[in-house]
């Protein structure tokens, strides 16, 4: 008998894996016309491609970047999206790991047919996928790898995120402005994580050559690790006038939490990983006063980041924090490229590799007024950003709840 | 159907791969050992892909010589081999849960080597590992054969004495023992060749990821690759490849369910943002329902019995 069920389990398995294979050809975009907001919108939507990580262990960061793609996607729309035809976000999850962005990378260009592609979340997923869109000639906007190298896969790749040896030395500046006296700095990093490695050389790099201070200890975790009691305990022994960590949301949290439990009562500055509101259930009231370097600031003053801040405000109830933005900047760097090229050639005249190419072309010829600011590109695909920000964790009495107080 | 095949040939390479993988773990399990250090050596095979393509052989530009990887492969699978001989005979000594947790050790000490050392490239790893064929299904023409080939061998493996001594070895270590096989031998042997081909999909992998860093080969893959065994069947060669297979296309498959548009639009939420819960259901299911995994023996030994019975009948 359990013999037949099985069999039957395995004829069921088998008979829905064909199912899908025969469905793989009837599979097209039904034409979408709509109105909202102000404008109107009519014809076939243009697919644009969004590969982030929605699960797995960087999800936290990739879920504040779907937000801001699908803001954007709203809000450009609702502005008349390509000169008339509306734009639409096609989403593919990359999870976490290599294969799970090369997969969601073949699906977009493949089978969803999009212009180009926002993503992915890692730098590391990027070392991997990237070379694919290149291949394909499909142009690619990193909303957030900062590693070197990025732009340089090809011509097809460039980036809105700034890397970090641009961004992270500002948060040291700004330390030094707080307190003058600096002497002694401890730095911290996670050792398993591309990021951290790559800012943390920057970090040490600044404190040692430009700053001229006194590099007292380097002590290395994992983002996996919850005990930082040795770490910590080293740290407070050489006693730092400054202490500064790269890691992830959940293992840079702890660390800030048990080295004020410990005792350490000077600045903190913390990398670009922890630069996200999902750090305050972490630390909770030992958040308060950290550092971090940023390259978007909600309080920027243009009208395309009122709008934004506004939006994400009205949805989320909180401050944009800059995932969110860079990949608002993504789409509409996009966007904005693929109206100009409208303009030049109507796109429904070009077939899907003409718009690909001409669109990559556009893209790095443009000039954008994002909510990061002024951004252009260089030549290979690097962004040329025209502001950065430091910005100040300021916790309420509960605990519970933070903000980003912008100090510079 | 070109475009079935540009946006999966991935995915079929990927699941190739991963029946490989299936296969070097199932191994050691022939013998009945459970060590999970198929992907400490996986590892060790993609650095040594990633290091020669972008450190040694300097390629012309154009496509990198396919000759090239092939020797990679080769030295990989050395490599690799040569480490299982060094690591297996102490390790081997140990038994059951123990083994475990020392090939578990073993993958996070490489894991914690590449991570420091520099020619490895620390957590950023190695990348512009340069391709050598035009698409990724392309790659079929190595990953293929190897897995026909490996198959083949598992094949012949279960039918000659090496590997009636790994049974043997598997159902009675010391009966084993006692009728006269050498069981730290033929351990060490199964437990080195899983490592010769896990070191040579590395290599290949290398290549086919464009990069290589201390990500790939954890534990995590460990769990993955030994619920490829469990699920499809750890009784047969057949049943991690099977189970490989399956579990590596199933979150692509509901990937692509959730983009068909004439289902409903709450089946195709499910199926794209509940994809890896649908998955994890799946597994629970498949351990209640299968629990000798999906592939066992008797699925062919009780085709065999009825053709053996049926001439007997007919002479009645």
């Amino acid at each position: 008998m359990s013999i037949r069920i099985s069999r039957f389990m395995l004829g069921v398995l088998l008979l829905s894996i064909l199912a899908a294979c025969g469905g793989a050809t009837a599979t097209t975009a039904p034409g979408g016309s709509g109105t909202t907001g102000g404008a109107t919108t009519s014809g076939e939507p243009i697919p644009l491609g969004i590969a982030l990580a929605q699960t797995g262990n960087v999800a936290l960061l990739g879920q504040e970047q779907v937000i801001g793609a699908k803001l954007a996607e709203t809000y450009f729309n609702s502005k008349g999206g390509i000169n008339g035809r509306p734009i639409k976000l096609i989403f593919q999850d990359t999870a976490g790991d290599e294969a799970g962005a090369i997969n969601a990378f073949q699906t977009l260009i493949n089978q969803d047919k999009v212009v180009g592609i926002v993503g992915p979340t890692l730098s590391q997923q990027a070392f991997s996928a990237d070379p694919i869109a290149e291949q394909a000639k499909v142009p690619v906007l990193g909303p957030s790898n900062t590693a070197k190298g990025i732009p340089q896969i090809g011509d097809y790749i460039a980036r809105v995120s700034a890397p970090v040896a641009v961004v992270a030395p500002n948060a040291l500046q700004a330390a030094l402005e707080i307190n003058p006296n600096i002497k002694k700095v401890a730095v911290l990093y996670a050792q398993n994580d591309a990021f951290s490695k790559s800012e943390t050389g920057t970090f040490q790099n600044t404190v040692t050559q430009t700053l001229k201070l006194e590099l007292a200890t380097v002590q290395e975790f994992q983002t996996t690790d919850t005990d930082f009691t040795t770490q910590a305990t080293n740290v407070i022994n050489v006693n730092p006038d400054l202490v500064i960590i790269s890691g992830l949301a959940a293992d840079g949290g702890n660390l800030v939490k048990q080295l004020r439990e410990l005792g350490y009562s000077g600045l903190i500055v913390g990398g670009n990983g922890l630069n996200t509101a999902n750090i305050f259930p972490v630390c909770q009231k030992f958040c308060d006063g950290i550092i971090i370097a940023q390259a978007y600031s909600f309080a920027q003053e243009n009208d395309v980041n009122k709008a934004f801040r506004d939006a994400y405000k009205a949805e989320q109830k909180k401050e944009p924090p800059q995932f969110s933005g860079q990949a608002f900047a993504g789409v509409q760097v996009f966007v904005e490229a693929l109206i100009a090229l409208d303009s030049k050639t109507k796109l429904d005249t070009l077939s899907l590799e003409q718009i690909r190419e001409q669109l990559n072309t556009q893209i790095l010829a443009g000039k954008y007024n994002t909510p990061l600011g002024e951004i252009s590109f260089d030549p290979e695909g690097e962004i040329i950003q025209s502001k950065y920000y430091v910005a100040q964790i300021k916790m309420d009495e509960t605990g519970t709840n933070g903000t980003f107080n912008f100090i510079r | 159907m070109t475009d079935f095949f540009n946006t999966y040939g991935n995915l079929m390479v990927l699941m190739v791969f991963n029946a490989m993988l299936g296969l070097s773990l199932y191994l050691p399990l022939m013998a009945g050992q459970l060590s999970l250090a198929s992907p400490g050596f996986y590892a060790l095979g993609g650095y040594i892909g990633a290091v020669f393509s972008t450190k040694v052989f300097q390629s012309s530009d154009g496509a990198f010589p396919v000759s090239y990887v092939l020797l990679e492969m080769l030295v990989g699978g050395l490599a690799s081999g040569v480490l299982a001989i060094v690591v297996g005979i102490p390790a081997l000594r140990l038994r059951g849960i123990y083994l475990a947790l020392a090939t578990i050790a073993f993958v996070e000490i490489l894991r914690v080597l590449s991570l420091n050392l520099t020619i490895t490239g620390g957590a950023i790893g190695i990348f512009g590992i340069p391709q050598p064929f035009n698409r990724p299904l392309k790659y079929l023409y190595i990953a293929g054969p190897l897995l026909l080939f490996s198959m083949f061998f598992m094949y012949r493996l279960e039918r000659i004495r090496a590997g009636r001594a790994l049974t043997a070895i598997r159902e009675d270590e010391l009966a084993a023992g006692a009728m006269g096989i050498n069981p730290t031998y033929y351990k060490v042997l199964a437990f080195t060749l899983g490592a010769i081909l896990a070191g040579m999909v590395g290599a290949l992998s290398a290549h086919f990821l464009n990069t290589w860093n201390a990500r790939q080969g954890t534990f995590d893959a460990s769990i993955t690759y030994l619920t490829f065994a469990l699920i499809g069947g750890s009784r047969t060669f057949v049943g991690p490849v099977v189970g490989a297979m399956l579990l590596t296309a199933l979150p692509e498959l509901l990937r692509f369910l959730g983009g068909i548009d004439q289902l409903p639009q709450s089946v195709r939420d499910l199926f794209l943002n509940g994809r890896l819960i649908i998955f994890g259901l799946l597994i629970v299911l498949g351990t209640i329902f299968f629990p000798q995994g999906i592939i066992t023996p008797r699925l062919w030994e009780r085709r065999r019995r009825t053709k053996a019975v049926r001439p007997a009948e007919s002479n009645l």
